[in-house]
């Protein structure tokens, strides 16, 4: 094997339904894309061309490639498709006698009053594999009713005769006394010791028992299949010779060694969002950006938004897996990546009024929009993109795919035809009415966060994102826009420059006015105990750069809704770091809600510590240029209704670091293609993105 | 002369684009309202039940956005704008009014609804509003919903017929004082009115930002063109039904003493598809009653309107547009129509008003297959009572909170089986369900059981959704329950041969088990150890019960929501095998067997 090259370079996977992703940054700052067909079966399959495909960019063999890395991190989206198709392990949900419909009864809430069509969903865990326990706990965490264990062993037994493959187990209260739960996990150890079970205290310790309970059973769900498919992945990774670390991406935007997820792989869901903006927070800070970034990721069927304040990036509480209401609740916290369905493939349509609407249904790649030529008939935005000239037909996906202008007029026809406007005018009509969804996703979050969309830049990454970015960018007021180069694998590339995290959570309420700084203390000590865990098995292999923080859920007594604080210190060891406490509350609370309530006492509910382990930083630098000084083509393009102009067109990688691309240009890349409308104005920065900024009007 | 009025307005109508982005802008101002009072209200009510909407009416006051409203709540924005602009000669920027009068335009007292007159380059164009249901108003009892008002000076609530509350911005603080005097909540309440201000002021700012971008020669000519569109996609829903002429008649529960016979609830629609216009006659309802049960005018229009809006395409937009095809008939003195001062509306957005949006829905199913809804379950018991009492756990602090955790089932559709987090019809699902974790954290209260029940509801080709069972009592001091239920003698009605609902009951179960009746509509007092137990009610069934897609009803069996005797007796589909084991399968043959002798013997 070749030891002549320096090793530490970090190859980052991303995993998705149609491809894998695949990004390998050698320790220049170089960043090499690799990409393949998804090969569900054995992911290795697939992710082995890839890696290969990136191998051949950098003119080495794929061993070679393997020994410089030694840190592998891979992202999936495994465990997400599993649970929204219910592909999942048949799973018993043990819950405290009385309250058996937990998971169908959820939180309530509808969209539509007046929608009497749609079915009501149905519950994570069916109702008939649910079990009742005799015990229960009251809210001071005071034994009610024993755990009846004559029973409890019972159902365990049965459990085991039915053939379930996995259990959950969420009581009511056991985050105040985790008593019963542990009783019961000992039955199971000891009556099925093979059977993968979920304690809801262990694994997420929040208040509210169907989100608890929801975490917990998804948990427990998906262990049988991510145990699998991650110890595969590692052994054929070792059997290929890799030697490095191997890592995997999470909810919250960090990473976690295999063990430690496949003992709790709820924590892979929706990690690839979850690196959005892992990815954009980095690239801002290399544009020297600061404040408010918002990051979006454009693809074919899907629009993800999410936030990052003062370099931290925005957490909920709340996500649903599937549609809001009608999916299913994550329980635990994850980045705030909001999902919107809009994207290239999204297709207009005239209602019977003939109102333009735009989605949400997609064409999706099969048959896609009119213009691939596969087969579909319906215009998209992708057909209006070219109509409308963003996109030359010639030069998609760098010239690998040839796109039929004439069928995307035609389709584009069903919709100029019935509204008497020119095809032109309906593509720009189209275009315009789809950014709405997006500006509206863009607008819920901030307004959420207390953010004005004009305070922040945005980064933009994923295939159809340079379409739409500036034009969007412009509406909300936006600072700048940066487009990174390798926009289209946004998600791979921020696992580039991800940290190691986990995050422990305990519930002890106390009250700003009785505040019982003890307890809060105690609290913490068991969290940084089972945080110590991770550390030191990560210490062991030279992961040592740690650090921890704390931030704690409270409300308003008698509000319902928390807000996340961080803890001034890592013990409220004094009356006066309690005080700031009280005080980062008002200050979080106003700043959301724009009031703040000094007279009412607060209540303080779930505290959490998160552990961060810093990996050696991904540099980035300019790619190199291969075309420099290429001749520059003009082309008309649409900007308006009526506004036809000659843009400049700009291949990406004939553009030298520094300079200047006013608008109207397009420049154009392999995998993405970046709009810049008249008014605007581009320049290549040195950390390989575009930074579109509006040139000042002048009257 | 209309003709040539149009053409020089067709050659300036807006294009397609501007139609539906500013569409799409508009609405975007409602959910950005939606979402701050969402996340800024106080009372439980608010911010964990939904118990509030956000709308736009026009400066001539036209309900002009609704996104996300409860029907029952955003249907009468319009004439509570109207009350403010016929009191007050003087409107301007600046201003806010408080309104919560249900004689001039409100739903209810309990509702709250802060409204602000939205100008520009100097011209009053629109109005915004944001209403919230109070978690107290003041009223004689610790309730929001006082059924037994013999009037209103027996109700108790502070009433605002269109209250300027702020000029210039600024506050008017005699009000803030007056309500906080009054209120047994005064921080709650303040709370939720700082948030519906804020709500308002945000809305307003957005509108601003519209105008500033599009003008307002632009945005006047959309606002024309908007309640067009909607018209016209109405008029086209309308047309599609077949002409006819339905009278039908329900009655709220009895309510002894008050009312032995309980409240008849009467409706005649005419539905006309020639021209695309649906009448809704009231008239013919009985006087107004000595009680709290009157509707509001508001309610008497909205939840007519709901009635018709729950069964046609629910894209619809809900304006003063569509509403132009719904031809209301109401009568003055009536206790469903314009009701009479000081007659008593504490209650009118729930109970009367359930059973009224119920009768119209159900009553368009008798246009035929596939059209109308049946009857949703009703009534606020157990789980939607207020409680009320002494915490000992915060030195007896007092507390008073309506609790979202019952259930009652939504109605069977033509499409599909009933929403089972329905609630009530006029919120029809909206609203959150509390956590049991909280309301024990938050309050003196102590749930035994929440539970689904089997075989209880209305069955049909599709069925409805089933109601819980729920039990609860306080954890330490004792606890005041008001409760207002109905479906306790008449249940939910099934259409097209769809089975009823079940019957709902409420006991008080003592410490040795022994169960007493409760009234459906009333107060009690628990005290530690002794519990109030619910049976709440689940909604009617559409279409026959032996047109089931037997697979349905087997997976009902499995999901034991329906026994398998039920399923033979009522459905006549026969099961093999064992629910335990999942082994249990149709037995196809004795079905269909089964199926034409339950038929002959039917007819």
């Amino acid at each position: 094997m070749d030891q002549s090259h320096t090793s530490g370079w970090r190859i980052t996977v991303e995993y998705g339904g149609t491809f894998t992703d695949v990004v390998v940054a050698d320790n220049t700052g170089r960043f090499v894309i690799g990409k393949a067909l998804t090969t569900p079966d054995r992911i290795y399959v697939g992710l082995k061309s890839a890696l290969i495909s990136a191998a051949d960019t950098l003119t080495l063999k794929l061993p070679e490639v393997l020994a410089n890395s030694d840190i592998f991190i891979y992202g999936t989206t495994r465990a997400t498709n599993a649970i929204v198709t219910g592909n999942i392990a048949k799973t018993a949900f043990l819950t405290t006698a009385g309250f058996p419909d937990v998971l169908v009864l959820r939180e309530g809430g509808k969209f539509d009053p007046h929608d009497f069509s749609t079915p009501y969903p149905k519950p994570y865990i069916a109702r008939r594999h649910t079990f009742e326990i005799n015990e229960r706990i009251d809210a001071s965490g005071d034994v009610v009713t024993a755990l009846d264990k004559e029973k409890t062993e019972a159902v365990i037994q049965l459990i085991g005769e039915r053939g379930f493959e996995a259990c959950a187990v969420s009581l009511l209260w056991s985050t105040a006394n985790p008593k019963h739960e542990k009783q019961i996990g000992g039955l199971i150890r000891s009556l099925l010791p093979d059977l993968p079970f979920t304690l809801s205290h262990e694994l997420n310790p929040i208040l509210r028992e169907y989100r608890r309970g929801s975490s917990a059973a998804i948990d427990a769900s998906i262990k049988p299949l991510m145990q699998t498919h991650l110890r595969d992945l590692e052994s054929d990774l070792r059997d290929d010779g890799y030697t490095g670390e191997i890592l995997v991406s999470t909810t919250i935007g960090g990473c976690l060694d295999i063990d430690s997820v496949v003992e709790r792989p709820i924590h892979t869901v929706r990690s690839g969002p979850a690196m959005g903006p892992v990815a954009g927070r980095r690239y801002a800070e290399l544009e020297e950006q600061v404040g408010a970034v918002l990051v979006v990721d454009m693809g074919g069927t899907t629009f993800d938004v999410s936030l990052v304040r003062d370099g931290k990036i925005s957490i909920t509480p709340e996500t649903w897996l599937g549609e809001r209401f009608t999916g299913h609740m994550l329980g635990i916290p994850a980045v705030d990546a909001r999902s919107v369905g809009a994207g290239g493939g999204s297709i207009a349509w005239l209602d019977s009024a003939g109102l333009l609407h735009v989605g949400p249904q997609s064409a999706g790649a099969n048959p896609g929009p009119a213009c691939y030529g596969l087969g579909g008939l319906k215009p998209t935005v992708t057909d209006c993109a070219l109509v409308l000239g963003y996109i030359d037909p010639g030069f998609f996906l760098g010239g690998r795919m040839q796109l039929d202008v004439k069928a995307a007029e035609r389709a584009i026809e069903t919709i100029s035809g019935p509204l008497g406007i020119s095809a032109r005018a309906a593509a720009f009509s189209i275009f315009a009415v789809s950014n709405e969804t997006m500006i509206n996703a863009i607008k819920d979050i901030t307004v959420s966060e207390g953010i004005d969309p004009s305070e922040a830049v945005i980064v933009a990454g994923g295939g159809a994102a340079g379409l739409s970015i500036v034009p969007i960018a412009r509406e909300l007021k936006c600072r700048a826009v940066i487009v990174p180069r390798t926009a289209s694998v946004l998600s791979a590339c921020g696992m580039q420059f991800s940290d190691i995290q986990v995050e422990q959570s305990a519930a002890v309420t106390t009250r700003s006015d009785a505040f019982d700084r003890d307890a809060v203390n105690q609290c913490l000590d068991d969290i940084d105990r089972s945080l110590a865990v991770f550390a030191e098995k990560l210490a062991s292999r030279g992961f040592d750069a740690r650090s921890t923080h704390y931030r704690v859920d409270a409300h308003y007594a008698a509000q319902v809704w928390d807000i996340a604080v961080d803890l001034p210190a890592s013990r409220l060891e004094s009356k006066t770091l309690v005080d700031q406490l009280v005080e980062t509350f008002h200050a979080n609370h106003r700043r959301i809600f724009s009031v703040e309530d000094r007279a009412s006492p607060i209540e303080f509910l779930n505290w959490t510590g998160r552990l961060a382990i810093r990996l050696p930083q991904a540099k980035v630098a300019a790619s190199a240029i291969d075309d420099n000084g290429a001749t520059r083509m003009t082309r008309t393009v649409l900007f308006d209704i009526d506004d036809h102009r000659e843009a400049t067109i700009v291949r990406g990688d004939s553009v030298s670091v520094g300079e200047l691309i006013v608008g109207p240009a397009i420049v154009e890349e392999a995998t993405t293609t970046l709009v810049i409308p008249p008014g605007a104005r581009a320049t290549l920065s040195s950390a390989d993105s575009f930074l579109i900024e509006w040139i000042p009007e002048v009257d | 002369m209309d003709s040539d009025r149009d053409i020089p307005h067709k050659e300036k109508s807006l294009s397609p684009m501007l139609l539906a982005v500013l569409a799409n802008r508009f609405d975007g101002v409602v959910r950005e309202m939606t979402n701050t009072m969402l996340r800024t209200g106080r009372s439980a009510v608010i911010n964990s039940a939904r118990d509030f909407s956000c709308g736009i009416t026009t400066a001539d006051n036209e309900l002009f956005a609704t996104a996300e409203g409860l029907p029952a709540h955003v249907y009468g924005l319009n004439l509570q704008t109207a009350a403010v602009c016929e009191y007050h000669d003087d409107i301007k920027e600046g201003d806010a009014y408080l309104h919560n009068d249900p004689y001039s335009g409100n739903s209810h007292p309990a509702d709250h609804t802060l409204i602000v007159p939205v100008f520009w380059e100097g011209e009053h164009l629109f109005n915004v509003c944001a209403k919230a249901h109070q978690a107290d108003i003041g009223n004689s009892i610790p309730t929001t919903y006082h059924a037994a008002a013999r009037d209103v000076y027996e109700e108790g609530a502070l009433l605002f017929p269109a209250v300027r509350v702020q000029r210039d911005r600024e506050t008017i603080e005699d009000i803030i004082r007056m309500c906080q005097r009054r209120i047994r909540v005064p921080d709650y309440w303040h709370g939720d009115f700082l948030s519906m201000l804020g709500s308002a002021r945000t809305g307003e700012n957005r509108i601003h930002d519209i105008l500033r971008k599009y003008g307002k020669a632009t945005i006047k000519r959309f606002a024309t063109e908007w309640f067009d569109y909607s018209e016209a996609r109405m008029r086209q829903a309308i047309k599609k039904l077949p002409a006819a002429v339905i009278e039908r008649e329900s009655f709220h529960d009895p309510m002894p003493p008050m009312l032995p016979d309980g409240i008849p609830v009467r409706v005649k629609l005419v539905v006309d598809p020639t021209v695309g216009t649906i009448e809704i006659d009231l008239t013919s309802n009985i006087d107004c009653m000595n009680n709290g049960l009157n509707l509001s005018e508001a309610c008497s229009i909205s939840n007519s309107a709901a009635g018709v809006y729950n069964c046609l395409p629910s894209d619809i937009p809900r304006n003063g547009g569509s509403y132009r095809c719904l031809k209301l008939k109401l009568r003055d003195g009536s206790a469903i129509g314009i009701p009479r001062f000081p007659h008593s509306c504490s209650v009118a957005t729930t109970n009367v008003s359930e059973r009224l949006l119920n009768l119209v829905q159900a009553a368009l199913a008798d246009l035929g297959e596939g059209y109308g809804l049946a009857e949703g379950g009703l009534g606020m018991g157990a789980g939607m009572s207020v409680i009320s009492g002494r915490d000992a756990r915060h030195n007896d602090h007092s507390y008073v909170n309506q609790l979202i955790i019952g259930n009652n089932g939504g109605p069977a559709s033509p499409e599909c089986d009933g929403w089972v987090t329905y609630g009530i019809p006029v919120v029809a699902g909206l609203m959150y369900r509390d956590s049991v974790e909280i309301n024990e954290l938050s309050y003196p209260i102590h749930f035994k059981e929440i539970r689904l029940t089997q075989d209880t509801t209305g069955a049909g080709f599709n069925r409805g959704a089933p109601g819980v069972r729920i039990t609860y009592g306080p954890s330490n001091h004792p606890m005041t329950v008001v409760f207002a239920a109905d479906a306790q003698v008449n249940p939910a009605r099934g259409v097209r041969g769809g089975l009823d609902g079940n019957v709902g009951e409420m006991h008080v179960v003592d410490q040795y088990g022994n169960r007493t009746r409760a009234p459906s509509v009333g107060e009690i007092e628990l005290t530690k150890g002794t519990w109030l137990s619910g049976l709440e009610t689940s909604g009617g069934g559409y279409g026959d019960p032996l047109l089931r897609d037997p697979k349905r009803v087997l997976d009902d069996v499995m999901e034991r929501y329906v026994s398998p005797a039920y399923a033979a007796d009522v459905y006549g589909v026969v099961l093999k095998g064992k629910i335990d084991d999942e082994t249990l399968e149709l037995d196809l043959a004795a079905t269909d067997a089964r199926r034409a002798g339950m038929r002959v013997s039917g007819d």
